[in-house]
Order: structure tokens, then C-alpha cells, then sequence
């Protein structure tokens, strides 16, 4: 191994014992990522992505669509790997850190087994993770019962309404006791009712089980009420252009939409896109 | 005439009044064809006729009844064609699932299967049988190629449909291939592989029947081929049409019975709200 | 090599590996089969399973008795298929309009696709007895008519779907137009039922080239590929059996591509 590498890699292993003593969870630096389109063209979904995320902070990516923030998602669980800059969770490489089950992911359109009935449904990442039987029944009742769905245990999806699958979904990401939550745009799918009573729900599981979660999303709104900050990412090419913290009191609830404090925070994020 | 609304509402309603105009129209035909034939049994006969020769407790050869002798025969056929309809979905099945987890299978056997698709394998039914010199194992063989195709196509649809976010979710799990076979793709198949074997079942009961004229024996083909030679009464030669296409017919349903009880989770439909 | 080429080169090798591998495999096979090895396999002789040039030489030997009988089975094949494709569009058009009263008859339609070949051929050919005094041609009715049946239920099943299963909205967007019936039918449900008419032609085509050659064995006349097949089979005849095969053969692989071709044409066109 040629020298220059190996001491590259040596400053790598002590960032991340360094990474391990400190706050933080997941460290970017310098995130890109650049495909080839089908007619040979080069298109860089990400440029220059560096950004700390601290241990239980609820941290969203905002942006419109094209700027990137599903794809950085999907490097930091893994599903993607980026072309240049360096990447760590919790002292370890996305890789590492998928095997060893540190995030739990959860998709826009709840990908639940239609054959699986919901309990079941949460039960197949730990019957896959080979827990034994009774531990599985038994963390599965318990996530039901953080979403609130215990009823309908033996229910099959098809049975369930769009914001009660998504539930399951969230309870399923849980069910694996990650340290991370990875969240893909898990509500757009739903109608603003829906929504705002899972948004509270989200605040409600992530209080109590503090987890670090990260957040992508189109809506601002959405994102100034969950989070305690916001990345802020521009398409053309996909970059981060700002990143805020959001002062607002815990708990939020629904009447904090009113204040103008919020709508401030709100416009203070728009004005922070570019090049839209 | 609220009765017969709500009636006329019923799904099977209009499949019920086609058949009975079906029926209609044949007995007209038969009517017809009985006033200005000289053997109208041969062409159409009255149901009746037919219904006739099935109750009735004459001996034809001595031993049995008509209904009797169409029934073991019946039972002959059947049997031997879910031999081959067994081993077609067998092979069907896994080389779909070779297909899906090596590219390389896929690739090479792709355009093969097309090939068998393209090609009359029915019309070498008598190729088959000069080959083998056996007539059960042309038979199963017969019957086999047919399933296979269908299945295969059909179970590797099936796989092919899973969506991209379930990958990732067994990616994210760290799922090995063989939890992601046993737990996704296989159970995600099994709509498509029941399509498949719809289309497959009728189609080996067709094999077993069409190998059975090529050599005289036990099975409904054979009894067919009497038939038409006119060794026997013309009723019997109804007799088994009607059935070979009740048999044709049920199989098809079968699968789909099938299908009902393994998957309970399509029964359930109504959904909750929040 | 630079990314870039690398993953050029990448693409490049999938699409070509796509068509190298199988003709590789069948270069293979074809090896096997000349060379007699597929004989010691299957425990033959030369006699019943010739080698692949011998067919070819076989089949240009008897070109004309070939062709007779090629013209008397595609004669069957093609007026079948476009009458009973037709009568299965009409069908579906029927059910579509009167969906009320027409869905049964579609159900029952479809029904013939479970009933063998073997129990209509020789119920039809009973049935055109008296269709005309010469026996070709009372048994070219008959088998037209088992193929018309068969492409009838595949069809009508297909054609219904595309002329029911539209865009939503697509339909109410017609209304808001106050356009009738006849103008939703040519403008809408026509167009839309092309890909369908194509998908149900995909299963017809293959089942009609089967449904002809088998309903050929139950014929009166002793005329057509099918049944060439099984007489000269049935008397140790076996290379010009297998030559008959090879022309079975080759009358499903070319009117499959036809029709392929024929697909890539007009859905090109009704593709936005």
C-alpha cells in the first residue's frame, strides 16, 4: 500500500475514534455524487455536501425537487455510494454502520408486505436480524403500541388506510431499536389532515425514544414545525446553501403555526433557496 | 320486480342468462338439425338426448355404462396430466428463480423460452411419442413443456414487479439473498405464479388428451378417437366432449380456488380509516 | 481506464452479452445435434432424429408437396385469426356498449379458452358435414372455425380491457365535450385498445398455429402440416416428419416476429 494512502487512512481512523468521544452522529465532508445520464451526459446530483449532525437532533432536508436530498439520504444509508468525499456514522462507514443495524429507513409509500399482517410486518427486519420468537412478538407489540395501532395487530394492510400504513412503516424502522431514523418524504403522500396528526405523533415517538432523525421533505412548513434544524439544499447543481436553526419551543404543537415567530422562520427559509 | 333487480345486479346473473341463451340457441340448432338430418345425434343433439345417456343405466360394453366407462377414462387422463402439470411448475418455478438471481441464466434462456412459445410443441406431440416409445412419458413430457412456459414467464414477471424500495429495505437490513428470496421475492410472486399456472392447467389437460389419440389405451382421448370411428354410441362421444371441456374448465377454476385459500390476505378488503 | 470509459464499456458489455450468451447456447446445441451427441443423450437413432442438414436437405427435396400443404395450413391459420379476432373486438365492443348485458357473454367467451382443442375440433367438424360436397374444402371450414373460436376468446377478453380500462378522468373529460357515443368510441376507446389488441395477438398467434395443426388431425381431409406431421410419423417415416415439424416450427417463429414487427409500427404511433 503505497504510503500517501495508508496515512490518508490513518488520519481517517483518528477522526472517527475523535468522532466517537464527541456529539456527533453523522459526519459529511465534501459529499458528491455525479451520474451518468443515459445519453452520456454527467449530472451532479450533489456538490460539496459537508455537514455535522448531532446525537438527537431531529435535522431536516428541505429542498425542491432535483436538489438532492433524497440522494443524500440514500448515501447515508448506504443505498447509494458517493463519488468523492468522505462520510461517517457514529465512527463507522455507512456500510459498517447499515450491517451493524444503526438506522432504521422509512420510504415515502410505506412498502409494507401486502401477504404479512401489520405485527408480522414489523416483526421482518428481526426475523431477519435472527431475534428469537419471543423477543419479536414482544418489541412488536411495544411499536404498535408507540404508534398507536394495537388494534389492529392482526389487520393486513390492504385493510389499513394510507396515514395508519405509514404508521406502520415508522413502527417497523423502530422495531430494529436503530440509533438513526432515515425518513424519506414518509408523509407526502397523505392529505393535510392525515399529516398534521402524524406530525404530532413523530414528535411525540421522537421525544420519548430520542432518536437522531433526518428528514427529507418539499414543505416548508413541514420542516420548520418537526425540526430543530434545517438544511436547506438548491438543485442545479444539488448543493447545500444554508443551515438554520430553528428556535422554536418544545413542545410543538399544532397553535404554534400561528405565531408569528414561525412564520418568520418560515419566510427565513425561503428566502434561503437559490436559484429557484 | 325488486327481486329480479337486485337479481340482474348479481355478478353471475349475466354470466347465468348468456348460458341460458346458449342453451336456447342450441336447442333450436338441435330442433332444427333434427327435422332435416338423417343422424341428427352426430351433429347436434338435443340436450335432453344427452342428459339421457348420462342417467341411464344401460351397459355398453357389457360391464359399464356410458357415464361409468367416460369416467375412468376421464379419471386416466387426469391423472397422468397433473404428473406433467407437476413437473412443469416444478421446473417452471425454479428456473425462474435461477433466471431472477443470475443474470446470466436469464440472458442465455430469455429468448429460448420465446422460442418454445413460438413454437406448435402440441403439433410434435407425435415426434415426442416416435421418440420415447412410451406413451405415459410422452404424455408427461407433453404436458410438462406446456407448463413450464406459462409458469416461468408468468413467476418471473412476478419477481421482476417487486418494487425498488423493497430491495432497499432488505439492503438496509442487511438481509442475505436467501432471506431476500424466502421472505420478498417468492411470496411477492405468487399472484403471478397462480396467473401462470391458469393458463397452464387446461393446457396439459389438452396434452394428455391429444396424446392419448395417438395410441389406443385408457383415456379420454383414446375413448375420443373410438368414438369418432363410430364404435360406440354417439352420446358417448358427447359425453366426452362436455366433460373434457368441464375438466378444461375446472382446472382453470381450480387454481383459482387455490389461490383463494392460500392467500388470505387478498380476501380482506374493506379499509379502515384513521 | 478513466471512470468515464469504464462505464461506457460497462453498458456496452450487457447489451451485447444479452444476445452473445443465448446464440452461444444454441450454436452449442446445434454442434451437439449435428454430431450425433444429442442422439447417444437421448438414446436415438439417426433415423428418428435426424441431423439438422439432413432436415434442411429433406425439406428442399419435397418443396412442392411441402408448400401444398403449407398453403392449405396458413389458409387456416390467417382466416381464423382475422375472423376470430374480429368477432372478438366485436365482442368486446358489445360489452363495452351494453355493459349490463354484455359481460356475461364475454365470460362465456373466455370460457373456451379453458376447453381443449381436442373436444371442439371434432364437435366442428361434425357440425360442417354439409358446408359443401368436397371434402377439402368442408374440412378447411371446420378448422378455420376452431381457430376463429380460440382467437375469438383470447381476444374479446384483451379488447374489452383496452376499450374499458382507460385514464381516469379521460372519460369524463369526453362528456364535458357532450360527445356521443360513436365519437368516444373512435376517438377514446379505439386508441386506447391497441396495445390490448396486441397483447391478446401475442397468445393468439402461437395458439393458433397449435389450434390449426392439432384440429388438422381430427380433419376429414388428410391435408396440412399437422396433420403431414402425424401421418408420417405414425409410418416410421421420420425425417420427412421432422421436416414437417421444421416448417411448423418456422411458420410460429415467423409470424411471431411478424407480428412483433406489426406491434412495434402502430403502438410507435399511439405512443405519446
Amino acid at each position: 500500500m503505497p504510503l500517501s494512502v495508508f496515512l490518508l487512512k490513518l488520519k481517517g481512523m483518528m477522526k472517527m475514534a475523535d468522532m466517537q468521544n464527541s456529539n456527533v452522529e453523522i459526519m459529511l465532508k465534501d459529499i458528491g455524487m455525479v451520474y451518468k445520464t443515459n445519453d452520456g451526459r454527467d449530472v451532479t446530483a450533489l456538490t460539496g455536501v459537508s455537514l455535522d449532525i448531532q446525537k438527537g437532533e431531529f435535522i431536516s432536508l428541505l429542498g425542491p425537487s432535483g436538489c438532492g436530498k433524497t440522494t443524500l439520504l440514500r448515501i447515508i444509508a448506504d443505498l447509494l455510494q458517493p463519488t468523492s468525499g468522505e462520510i461517517s456514522i457514529a465512527g463507522e462507514s455507512p456500510r459498517d454502520a447499515r450491517l451493524s443495524k444503526k438506522y432504521g429507513i422509512v420510504f415515502q409509500s410505506p412498502v409494507l408486505y401486502d401477504w404479512r399482517t401489520v405485527k408480522k410486518n414489523i416483526m421482518l427486519p428481526l426475523e431477519i436480524m435472527h431475534i428469537p420468537k419471543a423477543e419479536r412478538e414482544d418489541r412488536a407489540m411495544k411499536m404498535l403500541d408507540i404508534v398507536g395501532l394495537t388494534e389492529f395487530a392482526n389487520h393486513y394492510p390492504n385493510q389499513l388506510s394510507g396515514g395508519m400504513q405509514q404508521r406502520v412503516g415508522i413502527a417497523r424502522a423502530l422495531a430494529i431499536q436503530p440509533q438513526i431514523l432515515l425518513m424519506d418524504e414518509p408523509f407526502s403522500a397523505l392529505d393535510e389532515f392525515t399529516k398534521e396528526k402524524l406530525h404530532e405523533d413523530l414528535l411525540r415517538i421522537w421525544a420519548k425514544t430520542n432518536k437522531t432523525i433526518i428528514f427529507v421533505t418539499h414543505n416548508i412548513q413541514e420542516a420548520v414545525f418537526l425540526s430543530s434544524r434545517i438544511c436547506v439544499l438548491s438543485p442545479h447543481p444539488g448543493r447545500l446553501s444554508a443551515v438554520i436553526d430553528v428556535d422554536l419551543p418544545r413542545p410543538r404543537t399544532m397553535d404554534i403555526k400561528d405565531t408569528p415567530e414561525f412564520t418568520a422562520y418560515v419566510a427565513k427559509v425561503r428566502n434561503s433557496f437559490e436559484g429557484i | 320486480m325488486s327481486v329480479l333487480k337486485r337479481l340482474s345486479k348479481s355478478k353471475y346473473f349475466n354470466t347465468v342468462l348468456w348460458i341460458v341463451i346458449l342453451i336456447i340457441v342450441w336447442e333450436i340448432g338441435a330442433t332444427v338439425v333434427a327435422a332435416t338430418k338423417r343422424s341428427p345425434e352426430n351433429i347436434l343433439p338435443h340436450l335432453s338426448g344427452i342428459i339421457e345417456s348420462v342417467v341411464s343405466k344401460d351397459t355398453i360394453n357389457g360391464s359399464q355404462t356410458a357415464v361409468q366407462m367416460v369416467l375412468e377414462n376421464a379419471k386416466a387422463t387426469i391423472s397422468r396430466a397433473l404428473v406433467g402439470f407437476g413437473i412443469g411448475t416444478a421446473l417452471g418455478f425454479v428456473l425462474a428463480l435461477f433466471m431472477s438471481r443470475f443474470k446470466t441464466v436469464e440472458k442465455i434462456a430469455f429468448p429460448y423460452l420465446m422460442i418454445i412459445q413460438m413454437i406448435p410443441i402440441l403439433g410434435m406431440a407425435p415426434l415426442i411419442f416416435a421418440i420415447t416409445q412410451d406413451i405415459s412419458k410422452s404424455r408427461i413430457i407433453i404436458a410438462a413443456i406446456l407448463t413450464f412456459y406459462p409458469v416461468a414467464t408468468n413467476t418471473l414477471a412476478g419477481f421482476k414487479a417487486v418494487e425498488k424500495e423493497k430491495h432497499e429495505l432488505m439492503i438496509s437490513y442487511a438481509a442475505s439473498k436467501f432471506q431476500l428470496y424466502t421472505k420478498t421475492m417468492i411470496p411477492s410472486c405468487i399472484p403471478y405464479f397462480f396467473t401462470g399456472l391458469k393458463i397452464s392447467a387446461p393446457m396439459a389437460i389438452t396434452a394428455s388428451i391429444l396424446v392419448d389419440t395417438l395410441q389406443g389405451g385408457i383415456g379420454l382421448g383414446c375413448l375420443l378417437s373410438q368414438a369418432l370411428k363410430g364404435a360406440m354410441s354417439r352420446y358417448v362421444f358427447w359425453q366426452i366432449v362436455f366433460l373434457s371441456a368441464f375438466i378444461g374448465i375446472f382446472s382453470f377454476l381450480l387454481m383459482g380456488i387455490i389461490e383463494y385459500v392460500l392467500c388470505p390476505y387478498k380476501r380482506k378488503g374493506n379499509k379502515q380509516e384513521e | 481506464m478513466s471512470e468515464k470509459a469504464l462505464k461506457r464499456k460497462k453498458i456496452d458489455f450487457n447489451s451485447v452479452s444479452s444476445v452473445l450468451y443465448p446464440v452461444l447456447f444454441g450454436i452449442l446445441i446445434f454442434i451437439l445435434w449435428e454430431c450425433g451427441v444429442l442422439n447417444t443423450v437421448l438414446k436415438t437413432d439417426t433415423n428418428i432424429l435426424p441431423a439438422p442438414t439432413r432436415i434442411a436437405g429433406i425439406m428442399s427435396e419435397n418443396s412442392s408437396k411441402i408448400s401444398e400443404n403449407l398453403s392449405a395450413t396458413m389458409t387456416v391459420i390467417i382466416w381464423g385469426l382475422i375472423a376470430g379476432s374480429f368477432l372478438g373486438y366485436m365482442a368486446a365492443v358489445f360489452a363495452t356498449r351494453f355493459p349490463n348485458f354484455g359481460k356475461g357473454a364475454l365470460t362465456v367467451l373466455s370460457v373456451f379458452n379453458a376447453i381443449p382443442i381436442v373436444a371442439l375440433a371434432p364437435v366442428f367438424n361434425n357440425w360442417t358435414k354439409d358446408v359443401s360436397s368436397e371434402a377439402s374444402v368442408r374440412s378447411t371450414v371446420a378448422k378455420i372455425l376452431v381457430v376463429t373460436v380460440v382467437c375469438a376468446a383470447s381476444m374479446s377478453i384483451n379488447a374489452y380491457r383496452g376499450l374499458t380500462e382507460l385514464k381516469p378522468f379521460s372519460l369524463d373529460l369526453m362528456k364535458s365535450y357532450a360527445a356521443d357515443n360513436m365519437t368516444v368510441f373512435k376517438k377514446l376507446r379505439f386508441h386506447n385498445s391497441i396495445p390490448y389488441i396486441f397483447t391478446a395477438l401475442k397468445v393468439s398467434v402461437p395458439s393458433s398455429v397449435i389450434t390449426a395443426l392439432v384440429s388438422e388431425y381430427f380433419a376429414e381431409y388428410r391435408m396440412g402440416i399437422g396433420r403431414q406431421i402425424r401421418d408420417n410419423i405414425s409410418i416410421a417415416q421420420y425425417s420427412a416428419g421432422w421436416a414437417y415439424i421444421a416448417v411448423a416450427c418456422l411458420i410460429g417463429i415467423l409470424m411471431y416476429i411478424i407480428l412483433i414487427i406489426f406491434e412495434g409500427i402502430f403502438t410507435k404511433r399511439h405512443r405519446k
